[in-house]
């Protein structure tokens, strides 16, 4: 326990600078054990610029109760617009606390991704963190980032996501999302739902539309996830 | 910006420090030949419970209810403890994920001294 405090302290005090796509997930602090998952994400950034967009596929297995492992491929379009292979990605789920049992529900994330055919490389750590208010849950993620390696500039960034979240129904749930990291403050509305099937078989999606509002030029994120978990 | 993160930051970690829990009113669920037993459970108003389902089947069993906002594996012939509440009253469904048809029950939630 003094270790992962020690951790949550670096973590929460680190000064915040970056790049890259901010808005992404709000991960949750559940896991349960048996479950494998495939999953795909699309984010589309638009600016007065450019549009960048983002895609990724993962596979996921829980190890235990408590932890889950996902292994990931990243796309990207580049500056040419050509969609291509971009970097592959480890991430570590734990959930630290038993749902419902203190205050909030704590949990854990850590990723290790490379990119393709490069020196470049990120560790991320982050804490997770959702309170319930009846039919509310608010989930707060705050993540340190760490980048090294020959062909990028090795640097400490700092984010922050938040996801306000109604549980009106499971195939409905509207929410407010925040997310803040590398010069970037965004917020807009999202949407997530269950679908339900045979044993632990479920599709779960998520919908969001995040705009800056830190500054005066347009910068709009559009982000689809969809989860099938077996 | 900075300094706002970082401030929430500690304020979430007085919070985590702070989220020593005391004792809870526990009450039992049997799960066998894929029903709960009861399958209405009362438990009070405005207070955390612990569940704590026994899985007498040869299979696993999950226990998942989006009323209550839970979800929990549990393993044949072991038991398992699902924190619930504090809730308002009503009446709160839950099923067993693996045969949903059968493992159904309900957690009704009453005022303290509220009888039918």
């Amino acid at each position: 326990m003094r270790r992962e405090v020690i951790v949550m302290l670096v973590l929460l005090t680190t000064k915040a600078a970056a790049d890259g796509f901010v808005v992404d997930k709000v991960y949750h602090p559940i896991v349960l054990p048996n479950e494998q998952r495939v999953e795909w994400r699309f984010m589309s950034r638009q600016n007065d610029e450019r549009n960048v967009l983002a895609q990724r596929i993962g596979y996921g297995h829980s190890l235990s109760e408590t932890l889950t492992l996902e292994a990931y491929v990243v796309g990207e379009r580049d500056q040419e617009d050509n969609f291509g292979l971009q970097a592959y990605e480890l991430e570590s789920r734990w959930m630290i606390t038993e749902q419902g049992r203190y205050w909030a529900d704590w949990g854990m994330v850590f990723e290790l991704e490379k990119q393709h055919k490069q020196d470049s490389w990120e560790v991320t750590s982050g804490l997770v963190m959702e309170k319930e208010f009846g039919r509310s849950s608010l989930t707060l993620n705050w993540f340190m980032i760490y980048e090294w390696g020959k062909d990028i500039h090795d640097e400490v960034e700092n984010e922050f996501r938040l996801q306000y979240r109604y549980r009106w129904m499971p195939q409905v749930q509207p929410s407010i999302e925040i997310y803040t990291g590398e010069d970037f403050v965004g917020i807009g509305p999202a949407l997530m739902g269950i679908q339900r099937f045979d044993g632990q078989k479920q599709l779960k999606w998520e919908l969001g539309f995040i705009s800056e509002v830190g500054g005066v030029t347009k910068d709009h994120t559009l982000r689809f996830a969809l989860e099938y978990e077996f | 910006m900075a300094r706002v993160l970082t401030n929430c930051g500690y304020l979430a970690l007085g919070l985590f420090c702070l989220s020593a829990m005391g004792a809870v009113p526990e009450y039992e669920l049997v799960l066998k030949d894929h029903l709960f037993y009861p399958s209405k459970l009362e438990i009070p108003a405005n207070m955390k419970v612990r569940l704590i389902v026994h899985n007498q089947d040869d299979t696993p069993e999950e226990f998942d209810s989006f009323d209550l906002n839970r979800e929990k594996v549990i393993f044949p012939q072991r038991k398992a403890t699902v924190y619930i509440g504090p809730l308002q009253p009503g009446v709160y469904h839950f099923f067993g994920e693996y045969n949903p048809n059968s493992a159904r029950g309900q957690v009704i939630v009453k005022e303290p001294g509220d009888a039918d």
